[in-house]
């Protein structure tokens, strides 16, 4: 996955895989300090960022916005169970009927 | 690619990951999503009236809203939010619907998307009109008022009607396009702003409004620049004792935006230019009157902690770009009109605390010359307006 697709997905903007499946996402809370890593080093976005899109949208009804989820297990099992779900774990931590994609 | 391969990330310590296709089971995505928030405000300000009584201290700003949306089909967005804001004279904090809305995506891919937008639409203009009233959103207590002119908010804030939207997504820029026609809401402050006074006549929306906006975005995010433009017209019929004649006003505001951020600083600057025409209003000084508002400010944000941020601003507000210092209008109205009521000068100094991810506080200092940004609502009598004052604001914001 490019960085630039990686980016559209997350602030929203990608709203369906190649196979026409809609796009779930999950993130952790804003002050989390994995979505803050994930935010700055795989998306070199600033969570502020992130969250002035997400607020754009939620408050104005302009477009989607991500799901919360409260725990790292809470992220495997929703987007395990959640078709065309997309997230973020900690490497290594990735089990079950999920796919780990590279973001470049 | 097979959904069990799996791919080391190029980043240490992070793995991004997707559901295999291949699964389907529920994913309570059908879930209607509910959020909201509130706001509570408190104006001091050294003379004039600003969001109630305000020389002695007023608590009169609340803003109270709780929005729901959930995805219908894989393609239908449906989404609403209930609004109470009471502001001074001019908003008595009667629920109104903010927007209330159904998004179709038609297409969307990683190179470009396209959809359609049915229902009452916020409308899209400058940076911040579409969340004005959500203090988490806002580049301060409130959104710069020489732009955002309290005022006139609810001519401007959305439209019921039909929009397109679409963009192109590229590694250079991200390019989107706003195209919207629909019916604007009016209400007794616009009614002040452009006809000075309110009557006992109709004054209500001539035909549709049209919106548009033009958004190049780098696609990291830290350049954003935007023009948008909306085109509306009202009309006024005369009620039996009313002193001036049927009319109407057309007007275009017209926005240039520009947001840069780099590492902990964001700077943004808007440019207002708003042409207004008054039509027919026989027997009064509106017969025939053009003039062309115009605005700008800028400003700096620095994030000093992940929690608190400290920003200054500065701006300016014309009433007539052709009358910036107000003295013509001063003379033809021999004085009953004080020149200072035709612009705003304004400097402000705030900080914002976010106390945790749903408290927020916020302490703004602003120092005015000039009354522009005043409701004559709120202060009656202009010549009774004092064109140097400060205001001190404190606002303590809630969400969930």
């Amino acid at each position: 996955m490019t960085l630039n697709v990686a980016r559209l997905i997350f602030t929203m903007r990608l709203l369906h895989w190649p196979d026409g499946t809609r796009v779930r996402v999950f993130v952790l809370p804003d002050a989390d300090p994995l979505h803050q890593e994930f935010a700055k080093r795989s998306l070199d976005l600033y969570p502020r960022q992130l969250r002035r899109v997400w607020d754009r949208h939620l408050f104005s009804g302009a477009g989607a916005i991500p799901v919360e989820v409260s725990s790292v297990e809470e992220m495997l099992r929703r987007v395990a169970e959640t078709p065309g779900a997309v997230g973020y774990l900690p490497d290594g931590l990735a089990r079950g009927e999920v796919r780990v994609v590279n973001v470049q | 690619m097979s959904s069990s391969r799996i791919f080391r990330v190029l980043l240490p310590g992070l793995a991004l990951m997707c559901c295999c296709s291949s699964l389907v089971s529920a994913g309570g995505f059908d879930e209607v999503e509910v959020h909201g928030f509130a706001t509570q405000g408190f104006i001091k300000t050294s003379a004039n009236s600003f969001f109630g009584d305000s020389e002695d201290g007023s608590f009169e700003f609340t803003e109270l809203g709780v929005n729901a949306s959930m995805d219908a089909t894989e393609d239908i967005r449906l989404s609403g939010q209930l609004l109470s804001r009471r502001a001074g004279e001019m908003y008595s904090g009667t629920p109104s619907i903010d927007f209330a809305l159904a998004d179709f995506t038609v297409r969307s891919t990683e190179n470009d998307n396209f959809g359609i937008m049915l229902g009452r639409i916020k409308n899209p203009l400058g940076l911040f009109n579409e969340t004005r009233d959500v203090a988490f959103t806002r580049p301060g207590f409130l959104v710069p008022q020489v732009v955002y002119y309290d005022k006139v908010r609810n001519l401007i804030l959305s439209a019921d009607g039909l929009a397109a939207r679409m963009s192109t997504f590229s590694e250079l820029a991200n390019v989107s396009l706003y195209l919207a026609a629909g019916q604007p809401l009016t209400d007794e402050n616009v009614e002040y702003v452009y006809l000075g006074s309110g009557y006992e006549g109709d004054f209500s929306p001539d035909g549709l409004s049209y919106i548009g906006r033009v958004l190049v975005e780098k696609p990291d995010g830290t350049v954003r620049a935007s023009l948008s433009i909306a085109s509306t017209s009202m009309k006024f019929e005369r009620g039996a004792s009313d002193p001036i004649g049927n009319g109407g006003v057309s007007l275009v505001y017209g926005i240039g935006s520009l947001q840069c951020v780099v590492n902990d600083w964001t700077f943004t600057s808007e440019y207002m230019q708003e042409p207004i025409e008054w039509r027919g209003f026989v027997g009064s000084p509106l017969a025939g009157k053009e003039a062309t508002g115009e605005s700008y400010y800028f400003q700096a944000a620095w994030q000093a902690r992940t929690d608190v941020e400290v920003m200054i601003r500065y701006g300016e507000g014309y009433a007539d770009r052709a009358d910036h210092s107000g003295v013509r209008i001063e003379q033809a109205t021999g004085g009953a009109i004080p020149a200072h009521t035709q612009y705003s000068k304004i400097a402000t100094a705030g900080i914002r605390w976010d106390v945790s991810s749903q408290l927020m506080v916020r302490a703004e200092y602003q120092r005015h010359n000039g009354t522009l940004i005043l409701s004559n609502r709120e202060n009656p009598v202009p010549a009774a307006t004092v064109p140097d004052w400060d205001m001190f604001a404190l606002s303590v914001s809630y969400r969930f």
